[in-house]
């Protein structure tokens, strides 16, 4: 027992040693892909010109908000319960319906029915882990098990919606004609205010990660679930408040979606959720931060694309990328390669 | 920060100094392996004689298991050469591997729970055209009469092995050891030249233990077989192998007959020093 | 009448069991490659819808807009699901089975997707219609000879009988196949690719073989789906219509292939009568009460029988 304590120690110290050196000696992905990103847009800057490549990437950063968002949360998910949640983007649509009723139907101001949204659904989130999720886990699930699962609860969300709410397009009661002119660069009012409040989220749930006590517990617990047991963290109130937090920024990524794109239909969020799939695999799997970085950058790429392909064509670049990461790197940017066998 | 592991030198051991060829079925030479900082195999060098039951020890973390692995080409080495059979299958795929009858087993069973006994037998059976679609097609009655003798010795192995009434059952209704002994009986389908056997006493009761070393020594008396296997109990290793081959820290540090590697200075530090880190 | 109560009247036409009969062997044949991918080799194939369009669209485009016959357009459309069953598989078949999954539900929706955008080729959201005249010559032919039952009027009875004929048939070739050697070594590989691998078999080239022919069955199924509206259009071929295929196997039993026959026929009877059921509800209301039904059928089935109705517990290789 002491013997193999003291040879991992050994181990430990030289993994440590040579990790030192080896990120030292060559780039990381993260660089090589910034790197690649920034040959990109130089490459689109000199042969489109600046103003649409401007135009693009305003248009990218308003995209890059609500799929940053809608991402973290399922990578989270997937980091701390090993669940492909196929039913995220369906927590997305719920978000903009439950808008749709606090603001419209209840005719509640917009801000007050964001939060009304984000609330509701991190309420059902919960709901699906205490009702759902954690029997399942106790009962030992497999794999095929819990997607399939996942896929039926998005049946249920999705058309569950629709029955009642029907097929038609509904909009939030935002503003949506106006908009604002800097330096050539076109945005709508209510796309400025989605851009700005989003990466304001994005901050602040990138620094709650990294300061507060609970987020560092999730990413731990993302990273090794055993291990964190383990190491004493209070796993049943680390999963709730990722469900908290993966469901509310859902919601509000519905929110900010249908306010940028100006209506919502109960299909949106399976139509995101491919995208945000292609977020959190391109930042590595169960990485929070790969997340918010992956779903910037599918945001500016969807639309950088647009001004080389026909922009109906957006979407299936997001899905190209998506599969171009899983074959070249399936770890993601920001993944570790796991050692095999 | 290997001292004592100095890779190419040639063994203690007199006979395997040159590349005799038809002595040895298995040659491995300077194989590394490294995952992100830790080398897990740095440097592994020794040779298997043929018809030779042979054991490979070494403290937990030499690198055992890594090296089966890239023998039997689960995993890729770095750098280096395996010669099996005359001829290389370094960084080959493991079933290229397996169909040149070297097969294997696992440190945990992999005895297929979810089918029955006799399936698992019968799947290992090499050379069955019915395995291809083309071959079910174009050669049904080959593939047919093939699955006959592969029923046949199946149930022969079976018997042998004492699992003859448990044929129809699922293997995931049996126990531990007899697990370890159908992945025995399904490794000895594949009519294999080379078993390696990822401790194959771990977890099984002594009578089955014994039955298993039994059979080893059958296998290869009668068939010549030859065994390279990792074990941890040093009387079974002492009692059961003709050689011995050692690793420390991912390199082979010794080999040869069990007394005179249980007095070699290397191996004796080796284990001490691994006690006293 | 208060709301409640709904008429069962339905139950007795013959035109409503036509209908569920071609329904649920178009899906029962679709859903045959499903149970082969997840119920005997392990592999989770999410994109069946997406080859189903690939064989309704091929088809449909040959004869089109090629003026090729439709025989031979058929034959034609089984190769190209095929050829797209390789493509999708050589890169993406050696990731974890979870990435393999999101990766074919991306190539079903790009599929969905070309169907919408490339307009010149498929008509784009209005779809493609007037394929059929040579199974129509058929269908008429056989009609005449229903006549003589009294069901000459039934114009969709002869594709029920082609549908129902080619279901069985590729269900009977299914199960022989499985219980082949080469079926033996698929459930090695569900179980245990390393094990597979072991002993001799190339588990990579297996789960190749074993999405391409689920590739040529969603194809297969795709023909019954276009002969059936006479017409295809990309709504058709959402994505999501993958798990209605999910729900026949799990209902039927994995790892079962008569479960299949069972499962369509259960889920399909259940689906159409409640469409037909004169429940107080608009059309977009009743599709959509239809799918909660099926998400909540996956949803119970996982959580209370995993195995379905035939499947077997021993059986059960859920993945890791």
């Amino acid at each position: 027992m002491e013997v193999e304590a003291a040879e991992a120690g050994a181990v430990e110290k030289e993994r440590g040693r040579l990790a030192g050196l080896s990120s030292g000696a060559s780039l990381s992905p993260p660089v090589v892909a910034g790197l690649i990103v920034a040959s990109i847009a130089v490459a689109l800057i000199v042969t489109q010109g600046l103003q649409p490549f401007g135009q693009t990437t305003v248009n990218g950063l308003i995209s890059a908000s609500y799929f940053a968002l809608g991402a973290v949360g399922l990578t989270l998910v997937y980091g701390t319960l090993k669940l492909v949640n196929f039913a995220h983007g369906d927590l997305l649509t719920l978000g903009a319906y439950v808008a749709f009723v606090a603001n419209v139907s209840l005719g509640l101001p917009i801000l007050l029915a964001v939060l009304c949204s984000v609330a509701v659904v991190a309420a059902f989130g919960v709901a699906t882990e205490r009702v759902m999720w954690r029997p399942m886990r106790a009962k030992g699930a497999g794999l095929l098990q819990l997607l399939i699962m996942t896929l039926g609860l998005a049946f249920v969300i999705r058309y569950s919606i629709q029955l009642f709410a029907g097929t038609q397009p509904r909009s939030l009661e935002v503003d949506v004609t106006s908009s604002t002119s800097f330096v050539g660069l076109t945005i709508g009012q209510t796309q400025l205010i989605v851009v700005l409040a989003g990466f304001a989220v994005l901050l602040a749930v990138g620094a709650a990660l990294r300061f507060t006590s609970l987020g560092k517990q999730m990413r731990a617990l993302s990273d090794n679930f055993e291990l964190a047991e383990v190491a004493g963290i209070n796993t049943d109130r680390v999963v709730l408040a990722t469900w908290i937090f993966a469901a509310g920024l859902a919601g509000l990524a519905g929110v900010l979606y249908t306010s940028a794109i100006g209506n919502m239909t109960p299909n949106l969020g399976f139509f995101l959720l491919l995208s945000l799939f292609a977020a959190v695999i391109l930042g590595g799997i169960g990485n929070a931060y790969g997340a918010l970085a992956g779903g910037v950058l599918l945001g500016l790429t969807q639309e950088w694309s647009t001004l080389l392909v026909d922009a109906r064509w957006k979407l299936a670049v997001g899905f190209l990328v998506l599969i171009l990461v899983l074959v070249v790197r399936p770890q993601g940017l920001f993944g570790r390669q796991e050692r095999a066998l | 920060m290997t001292e004592q592991a100095v890779p190419g030198e040639p063994d203690r051991a007199p006979e395997p100094a040159g590349d005799v060829d038809g002595e040895a079925i298995l040659a491995v030479r300077d194989v590394a392996k490294h995952f992100g900082g830790i080398h897990a195999v740095d440097g592994a060098s020794f040779e298997v004689r043929r018809g030779s039951i042979t054991a490979l020890i070494g403290p937990n973390g030499a690198g055992k298991t890594t090296l089966f692995n890239i023998v039997t080409g689960f995993q890729r080495g770095d750098r280096g050469e395996v010669i099996y059979d005359g001829a290389s299958i370094f960084r080959r795929p493991p079933h290229v591997i397996a169909r040149r009858r070297m097969v294997r087993t696992f440190q945990i069973t992999k005895a297929l729970a979810a089918m029955p006994v006799i399936d698992n037998m019968t799947l290992a059976a090499p050379d069955q055209p019915g395995e291809k679609l083309t071959g079910l097609i174009f050669r049904a009655p080959a593939a047919r009469r093939r699955e006959k003798e592969v029923h046949e010795r199946a149930h022969e192995l079976l018997d042998v092995f004492g699992l003859r009434e448990k044929a129809d059952d699922y293997a995931g209704t049996l126990s531990g050891g007899q697990r370890k002994l159908l992945e025995l009986a399904r490794a000895l389908m594949v009519e294999p030249r080379l078993v390696l056997l990822d401790e194959p006493m771990a977890g099984v009761n002594p009578s089955l233990g014994r039955k298993l070393l039994d059979h080893m020594h059958t296998l290869r008396d009668r068939d010549g077989v030859t065994f390279l296997f990792i074990e941890h109990d040093m009387d079974v290793v002492m009692a059961h192998s003709d050689e011995v081959i050692v690793m420390a820290q991912g390199a082979t540090i010794a080999s040869g007959p069990p007394e005179e590697v249980r007095n070699d200075r290397a191996v004796i530090d080796a284990y001490l020093g691994a006690s006293v880190a | 009448m208060t709301p409640l109560a709904v008429s069962l009247d339905v139950f007795g036409s013959l035109d409503f069991w036509i209908g569920v009969g071609l329904l649920a062997a178009t899906y029962g044949i679709f859903t045959l490659g499903l149970q082969l991918n997840v119920g005997f080799t392990g592999v989770i194939n999410f994109g069946q819808a997406g080859f189903m369009a690939i064989g309704a669209y091929t088809m449909a485009i040959l004869v089109v807009e090629a003026e090729i016959s439709f025989w031979l357009a058929l034959g034609a459309s089984i190769l190209v699901a095929m050829a797209a069953g390789l493509i999708i598989g050589l890169p993406s078949l050696r990731l974890r089975a979870d990435y393999f999954a999101i990766v074919t539900i991306a190539f079903a929706e790009i599929i969905r997707y070309t169907a919408v955008n490339a307009r010149e080729l498929t008509g784009g959201s209005q779809g493609i219609g007037g394929f059929d005249g040579a199974f129509l010559d058929l269908s008429d032919l056989m009609l005449e000879g229903l006549d003589s039952f009294g069901l000459g009027d039934q114009f969709l009875l002869p594709l029920l009988i082609v549908a129902v004929a080619v279901f069985g048939l590729l269900t009977v070739g299914m199960y022989f196949l499985q219980r082949s050697p080469w079926g033996r070594v698929l459930r090695a590989i569900r179980e245990d690719e390393d094990a597979a691998r072991a002993l001799g078999k190339n588990a990579f080239a297996y789960k190749l073989q074993s999405i391409s022919i689920a590739a040529a069955l969603g194809a297969v199924a795709g023909w019954f789906l276009a002969l059936n509206l006479a017409f295809i259009s990309p709504t058709q071929f959402d994505p999501l219509f993958t798990f209605l295929g999910f729900a026949v196997l799990i209902l039927g039993g994995l790892a079962n292939y008569f479960g299949v026959i069972l499962g369509a026929i259960i889920l399909w009877t259940l689906l159409e009568g409640l469409r037909l059921m004169d429940l107080p509800l608009d059309a977009s209301q009743t599709a959509a009460l239809r799918y909660v039904l099926v998400g909540l059928v996956l949803i119970g089935l996982m959580a209370f029988r995993p195995q379905g109705m035939l499947g077997k517990r021993q059986e059960m290789v859920l993945g890791d």
